[in-house]
């Protein structure tokens, strides 16, 4: 089968029926989320679903239409983001050919995936604040050594959180773990170059904190958005397996 | 069910009359023009010259103010509070106890503000004054792949019943004693419950909707007729192509200008 083929057949009416349902979901969770007042977005449920059930283009064509459609009818500041919603259903797509939404982990390989993962994310934000700030890539021993007690807190949050939230779901919330990391990535140099760096919501406390400490805009930015986006793309990749664990198996097969 | 979602302003002016992709011409040259520019005065520029006086023309400036107001208004706080305070290195215009506030960082950050109410406005006038469904008619005619004129113009329509069936779960299970207040943990926990129903329950009727197009000739090929017509004129015509030259000089210009 073709490369041109493989796209086609992700394109049936269906498809194009539940990618509206789909972004439409996302709007809804959006304002399930804003009466919880709970401090994440959640905004790409709906995404990450069609990504997860039909494929990585399904997935990038509802990001990207979501954004441009949320952007025109609601909020313009969505728009210039369309590259970074159409990236993470692609990632979801990815993560769902890999069986990261069928496979189910043992709590304690969650607890273990959660543990690095958030020993590395701290690794990661401290070198490029450290590496903005100096000009020079820290070593990373030193770092650890540095922080230790930061460190140590993190790996235990890291272990909790992936024991007692993901506890089944580690490949899910691995798999949005890192589309978290990415979407932070890509997302900061137009947040920085456009927008000045801030969203002007309350994560600019931390653009604060991080530019106080003599980091510069970009790598502010993207210090940022590793801060907030991986945990709010872990929960939502936690819902969706939830939601594809609940689906009728009928509705799975296609 | 006809309400939708959506910024549009009903209106009868001449710009709303205007061809839809007239006014998207207008809104590209607007937003190119912003980013092209090498001066931080440049979008405030064509935001009063262009911009407003359009949003007059169209009847849409109290919207348009509002709306940028209401958006421009947080961002443009948080700019000046971050890059003013926390810049770090430059000409020193003034100090506030510890902190000291330079120029470069002033200048830095109107040019922020300027480029989002440039961004905003432009989007704005084009949405406030266009509906999506004649915009998206317009952009099929011009070759638009039909699919994703039907995905924008069904998911326009269905959002504010996903919005009021989320209001409707929530309701449900509360009565049913579902917690929504209190700590985070026990917010938190109530997501799943909300989430849930509603997310199923619209994907089961996923394939009745399939199937309910498929038999109004959704997939049938051919050329297909449209219940409105979009009126255009020969001078809109000639304007987007002078408008579509426009950007090309402006885009030759940057690289131009990159270059000496």
């Amino acid at each position: 089968m073709g490369f041109v083929d493989s796209i086609k057949k992700e394109f049936s009416t269906r498809t194009l029926v539940l990618i509206t349902v789909a972004i439409a979901i996302n709007i809804a969770v959006g304002q399930l989320v804003f009466t919880l007042k709970l401090p994440i977005y959640l905004d790409s449920i709906g995404t990450i679903l069609v990504g997860a059930l039909v494929g990585p283009w399904a997935g990038a064509l509802t990001g990207a239409l979501g954004n441009i459609i949320w952007g025109y009818t609601l909020n313009p500041t969505y728009l210039p983001f369309f590259y970074v919603a159409a990236v993470i259903g692609a990632m979801a797509g990815i993560a769902a050919k890999l069986g990261a939404f069928d496979r189910v982990s043992p709590r304690w390989l969650s607890a273990l995936i959660g543990g690095f993962f958030f020993f590395g994310l701290t690794l990661f934000i401290l070198s490029i604040t450290a590496y903005s700030r100096d000009g020079l890539i820290p070593n990373a021993s030193d770092l650890i050594s540095q922080n230790a007690l930061v460190f140590v807190v993190i790996l235990i949050i890291g272990l909790a959180i992936g024991y007692f939230l993901l506890r089944k779901a580690g490949y899910a919330g691995l798999a949005g773990l890192i589309t978290g990391v990415v979407a932070a990535i890509i997302s900061a140099p137009m947040a920085a170059i456009y927008f000045g760096g801030v969203t002007g919501a309350g994560t600019d406390l931390l653009v604060a904190a991080f530019r106080a400490s003599g980091a510069g805009i970009l790598a502010s930015t993207l210090a940022q958005g590793a801060v907030s986006d991986p945990f709010d793309k872990m929960v939502s990749f936690l819902i969706v397996w939830v939601i594809i664990q609940s689906l009728p198996a009928r509705f799975k097969a296609r | 069910m006809t309400t939708s979602v959506s910024l549009y302003v009903a209106g009868d002016t001449g710009f709303h009359r205007l061809h839809p992709i007239t006014k998207l011409t207008i809104t590209l040259t607007l937003l190119l023009g912003g980013l092209v520019i090498p001066s931080a005065w440049a979008s405030y520029a064509l935001f009063v010259g262009f911009i407003l006086p359009l949003s007059i023309w169209g009847g849409i400036w109290k919207q348009l103010i509002r709306a940028v107001w209401k958006i421009v208004l947080p961002f443009g706080i948080s700019i000046f509070l971050i890059q003013g305070l926390f810049w770090g290195e430059g000409t020193t215009l003034f100090s506030i106890g510890p902190f000291t506030v330079e120029k470069e960082a002033i200048i830095f950050a109107f040019g922020s503000v300027g480029r989002i109410m440039l961004v905003i406005g432009s989007f704005l006038l084009l949405a406030l004054a266009t509906r999506p469904d004649s915009l998206m008619n317009a952009l099929t005619n011009l070759g638009l792949p039909g699919a994703i004129t039907y995905i924008v113009v069904t998911t326009i329509q269905i959002a504010p019943r996903f919005q009021s069936k989320a209001r409707t779960i929530i309701d449900a299970q509360q009565s049913r004693g579902l917690i929504t207040e209190g700590n985070l943990i026990i917010r938190g926990k109530a997501l799943v419950p909300l989430i849930l129903p509603l997310v199923l329950g619209s994907i089961v009727d996923v394939e009745e909707r399939a199937i309910a197009i498929e038999a109004r000739a959704f997939n049938s090929p051919g050329p297909k007729t449209s219940l409105v017509t979009i009126n255009d004129t020969r001078l809109q015509k000639l304007f987007r192509w002078t408008l579509f030259l426009l950007m090309l000089l402006l885009i030759g210009f940057r690289i131009w200008w990159s270059l000496t």
